[in-house]
């Protein structure tokens, strides 16, 4: 393997880089041209659409940030992400914990009705959903998303820190029961701190799952308040559908904070994938 | 598992030391599934199993539920739009096969290289699947724009005028560019998904190979393609299941238009239930939607099952 990267690259290499370059560059070039189309005018985006801005219009992202209210979209999408990784992770490696290392009544039957979460997808119960949250009360309330989202994370974050907990050698739990520290006391000083990573790399892949989560976000909240960004977006990009700059600004603002997110965390996200579908 | 499941019950004998080992264990054990548990019977479990007895009423959202038994049912069956919609989202997943699933193995295999800048490019060709669906929705309705959109001007350029085509508002190419937005969004998930497991191809194989004068194409169809077939048949199976659950994207850029010519099922829910009010109806037809997604991952599960005796 190192001997490969030391010899000089053979012309054939030179082409199979030549022709990734030009495939991600054509894959990229949407996303450029939404950046630096945020800073034209109306006009020269419908004259000139592949040109660079004349004079670059910063103030079309304030404009965009302050009309689309993205400060409070942010807000809520914040919240919501937050409490419902949280929330899930919490849950998850608890549950996880339970059903690779202790015995309890049921484990066997439990765990497959677990999964069975894997293969649903979420409009499987759009509408029972919102008249449930609808008769809770929760309806336009952030917890609707928040329980909603972290639920629908449960099956697979449990499945993966399941079989992370596999992985692990026991020694150490045995070693601090046998000095008479009960399960609690196990999992607390002993288990926790062993299977961090998995509870990283599980908590950034539902961070970007909840973050862009759609669907439940238009049908339980109706509310410009507890609205979240995707659904935010949306709307905005409808309202403004002929302001092309306003709509480019307002995207651009929302998707480089994730893009920057991905950049930093993306050892963790595309380990976290590869173990979510190894299986 | 089964092994592990004596450990289990092995360790925790130790670990009780006095105690008394048995049932009343079990119990506090359960202890930590129970906020799992709760979260998911209150609100995936309890939902779905509503669904069932909502299916069978022709509920408003409002009024009390009537009892109409199968009506939604026979509705559906002779919802002429309802049955379109499982058309399209059919051939939305033959797209997601060739651009999401195919592409994403063909770049796989393309960006497999140590060599300095490869990861950079796979890391660039990833980069769409972090986007909310939303966000890539919206930007491509803008690029496929009649009058300003990139394709339409890219043709203009080159002197293409008469292709222009207004892409999303005509029945033959709506539904193909929603395809390809997908494709756009999700091949680098797939990329990475075959990419990892490319890595774990012995590179033995393909010196001998390449000893034996065989080409790189040679090598692609007798040495990487039949032991990435596990993979492929998993990332099939992701891409079936996902498909029929689509719905942002078709939201975002279409939503069902022109002329019901992109609707898909959770499209189409949603307008029944939500935009007029049959809620019954609706979650009659989240009911066949399920059982539809069930019934295809459990036949392709017993298809991959008999299918992937290859072993190396």
């Amino acid at each position: 393997m190192r001997s490969s990267i030391d010899t000089p690259r053979a012309p054939r290499e030179w082409l199979q880089f030549g022709i990734g370059a030009a495939v991600v560059a054509g894959m990229c070039f949407p996303a450029i041209w939404m950046s630096y189309s945020a800073l034209k005018t109306n006009r020269e985006i419908f004259r000139k659409p592949y040109a660079l801005p004349e004079t670059w219009q910063w103030e079309n992202l304030s404009k965009a940030w302050q009309d689309g209210g993205l400060g409070g979209l942010y807000l809520n999408s914040i919240i919501v992400t937050a409490a419902a990784v949280t929330l899930c992770a919490f849950a998850a490696t608890l549950a996880a914990y339970a059903f690779a290392r202790l015995e309890f009544p049921g484990r066997r039957a439990l765990y497959r009705v677990f999964l069975i979460g894997l293969l649903l997808p979420p409009p499987a119960v759009a509408i029972a959903l919102f008249t449930q949250l609808r008769d809770m009360g929760l309806l336009n309330t952030l917890w609707a998303l928040i329980f909603a989202n972290a639920a629908w994370t449960l099956s697979i974050t449990l499945y993966l820190m399941t079989g992370y907990f596999r992985t692990v050698k026991r020694e150490m739990e045995e070693a601090a029961r046998l000095e008479g520290a009960n399960t609690f006391q196990v999992f607390w000083s002993v288990v926790l701190p062993m299977v961090k990573p998995a509870v990283i790399t599980t908590a950034i892949l539902n961070t970007i799952n909840i973050w862009n989560e759609l669907m439940f976000a238009l049908l339980f909240i109706s509310d410009d308040a507890s609205r979240t960004l995707p659904a935010g977006i949306v709307r905005f990009s409808g309202f403004h559908s002929t302001n092309y700059a306003l709509v480019f600004a307002a995207l651009t603002l929302t998707t480089v904070p994730i893009m920057t997110f991905y950049f930093v965390s993306q050892r963790h996200v595309i380990r976290g994938l590869t173990a979510a579908r190894a299986e | 598992m089964p092994s592990g499941n004596q450990r289990g019950t092995a360790a925790q004998k130790n670990g009780l030391g006095g105690g008394r080992p048995g049932e009343g264990a079990g119990i506090t054990n359960l202890l930590f599934v129970i906020p799992a548990l709760t979260l998911y019977a209150i609100f995936v479990l309890l939902p779905l199993a509503s669904s069932l007895y909502y299916a069978l009423t022709d509920w408003d959202g409002i009024g009390s539920p009537r009892w109409v038994g199968l009506a939604n049912f026979s509705r559906a069956f002779s919802d002429d739009i309802h049955l379109a919609s499982y058309v399209h989202v059919t051939l939305y997943i033959i797209g997601t096969l060739i651009f999401e699933v195919s592409f994403g193995l063909i770049m796989a295999v393309l960006l497999n290289s140590d060599r300095p800048g490869f990861a950079l490019l796979r890391g660039l060709f990833f980069s769409p699947v972090v986007l909310s669906m939303s966000a890539a929705g919206v930007l491509w309705t803008f690029v496929f724009d009649y009058r300003t959109g990139l394709i339409n001007g890219m043709l203009k350029g080159m002197g293409l005028s008469d292709w222009a085509q207004p892409w999303l508002s005509q029945p033959a190419t709506a539904l193909l560019c929603v395809m390809l937005v997908s494709g756009w969004k999700f091949a680098g998930f797939y990329m990475i998904l075959f990419f990892a497991a490319l890595r774990r191809i012995p590179r033995s194989l393909y010196e001998a190979a390449t000893l034996e004068g065989a080409g790189p194409i040679r090598q692609f169809f007798s040495i990487t393609l039949p032991l990435l077939k596990q993979n492929v048949l998993i990332c099939g199976l992701l891409a079936v299941t996902g498909g029929f659950a689509g719905f942002d994207l078709f939201f975002t850029m279409t939503n069902g238009q022109p002329y019901n010519s992109t609707e898909v099922p959770v499209t189409w829910i949603v307008k029944m239930g939500f935009d007029s009010d049959q809620l019954g109806y609706g979650i009659a037809l989240t009911v066949i939607l399920t059982v539809v997604v069930s019934l295809v991952s459990l036949l392709y599960l017993r298809f991959a099952e008999r299918s992937h005796a290859v072993e190396y």
